[in-house]
């Protein structure tokens, strides 16, 4: 008897380690079993983002090491790090839209029937083509920015911003890569040029642009 | 030894000859089971030496990020023994302390709404024609996001990717980046802000109306619920201001 009973609960207990064996293998596994699915086209478009995403961090790694090293001299010498602060005020003034900015970049035209999630997508689209700072027909987009549609439907909304048509959404950061990305073919202007069949779209590498600063930075 | 051997290890051999088989069983099903849910091996061979590039390159950023926060942690510490110095470094300090807290470059805690948005789980709506309406896309991220910043979210993480000015969620056939981070359902959408004005935001007919036919329809996982005490990390991905520079 008590062999058998020894032997059946041996049994389960194997039979349950074989089903959390792989159980576990799944779940270490979830993004892989989804990039499994891929086709090689998608695959190579990921690898070619994941790359570039890389490449930025490598380059904040490096410039931070500089940093790090001469705000240590300037403390070790006395003299503080003054220009150290400044520096870093100025980066975080642009990533937050507290400041005006300026530089190159492109501008996209789009004149016509437009809504306010296409405006999203667009603006989804020029952050991952790596835009530092966006503006829609003057109004500045910042972290915590929102699209709506006005109520009668004569406008898109910027937080709380009515924007009239025809649009001009304007991205400071590098022209070329975000030129290709919104012009590349199967790319978002493609799309919405399907989508929005009578609207004109148009996309210009601009060498500089000038952004306001976010009009009412949110509190809290 | 010779004892040992000598004696037949009967009562050691039940168990073992039922382990393997059960053991063996196990695996079978839990194998079947997933090669039922997936492609045949023989499409997923061309891929395997650029599913190895994708995952490495995702490694290296994981590393890459870790000596960034370091690199931050370490020039802070640098900041903060210097601003003690003089008023004008303090009063710089201060205000770098401030904007980092609004660029999410700093880990935030409270009350808001947690939202999960999941593929729908039900068989009966796999059919082809609808399998694209019963899953997540990268755009139903983007309109939630939204409709929190409309409900004055203060933060926001996806699978614990902080939202920030440069954030965006990229779609590659199905699979989401967001932040450059590789991402698969389930999502859970953290949302600190005021509860009630994020759930009057999300109970809004005119918002969402797409994921909410979907999930209605399809079956496709959608649900908002308040919670307190939720926690969202900081950004830990690259400012990347290279092009712009202050007016």
């Amino acid at each position: 008897m008590r062999t058998n009973a020894g032997g059946i609960s041996a049994a389960i207990v194997a039979l349950f380690l074989g089903l959390l064996v792989v159980t576990q293998i799944k779940a270490q596994d979830v993004y892989s079993r989804s990039l499994q699915l891929e086709t090689p086209s998608s695959l190579t478009t990921l690898i070619a983002n994941l790359a570039e995403r890389n490449n930025g961090l490598r380059d904040e790694i490096f410039d931070l090491r500089l940093r790090t090293e001469s705000a240590r001299q300037d403390a070790s010498n006395g003299t503080g790090s003054l220009t150290e602060a400044q520096r870093q005020l100025s980066q975080l003034e642009v990533f937050a839209a507290r400041t005006a900015v300026k530089g190159q970049g492109v501008s996209v035209k789009v004149d016509g029937a437009f809504d306010d999630k296409a405006l999203s997508d667009l603006v989804n689209e020029l952050r991952n083509a790596g835009a530092e700072a966006v503006s829609i027909n003057g109004v500045r987009v910042g972290p915590r920015s929102w699209f709506g549609i006005a109520g009668d439907r004569s406008a898109l909304m910027v937080d709380a911003a009515p924007i009239k048509g025809p649009w001009t959404v304007s991205a400071v950061g590098a022209p070329e890569v975000m030129y290709v990305a919104m012009t590349r073919i199967g790319g978002i202007i493609g799309q919405f040029e399907l989508i929005y069949r009578s609207t004109r779209f148009s996309v210009d590498r601009e060498s500089a642009l000038a952004l306001p600063s976010l009009a009412n930075p949110p509190r809290g | 030894m010779a004892t040992f051997a000598a004696r037949p290890p009967r009562r050691f051999s039940a168990p073992l000859v039922l382990m393997l088989p059960a053991l063996l069983f196990g695996l079978l099903v839990s194998l079947q089971w997933r090669t039922q849910q997936e492609r045949s091996e023989l499409t997923v061979r061309y891929n395997a030496p650029l599913l190895d590039a994708a995952k490495s390159l995702q490694n290296e950023q994981d590393s890459l990020r870790a000596q960034l926060a370091k690199l931050r942690t370490d020039l802070d510490a640098i900041q903060r023994g210097a601003a003690s110095q003089t008023s004008t470094s303090r009063d710089l300090q201060a205000r770098i302390e401030e904007l980092r807290s609004a660029a999410g470059l700093t880990e935030r805690s409270g009350d808001g709404v947690l939202i999960t948005l999941d593929d729908a789980r039900s068989s009966s709506v796999s059919q082809p024609s609808t399998v694209d309406k019963s899953i997540c896309h990268s755009t139903d991220l983007t309109d939630i996001v939204n409709t929190a910043w409309r409900g004055g979210a203060q933060a926001i993480a996806i699978n614990d990717e902080r939202i920030v000015g440069s954030s965006s969620v990229y779609c590659v056939g199905s699979t989401i980046m967001v932040n450059g981070t590789l991402m698969s359902p389930p999502f859970s959408v953290v949302v600190i802000g005021p509860q009630n004005d994020l759930l009057a935001s999300y109970d809004d007919p005119n918002e969402l109306r797409d994921i909410k036919q979907r999930r209605d329809v399809y079956g496709l996982g959608f649900r908002v619920a308040r919670q307190s005490s939720l926690k969202v990390p900081e950004y830990r991905g690259a400012l990347n201001v290279r092009y712009g520079t202050p007016q």
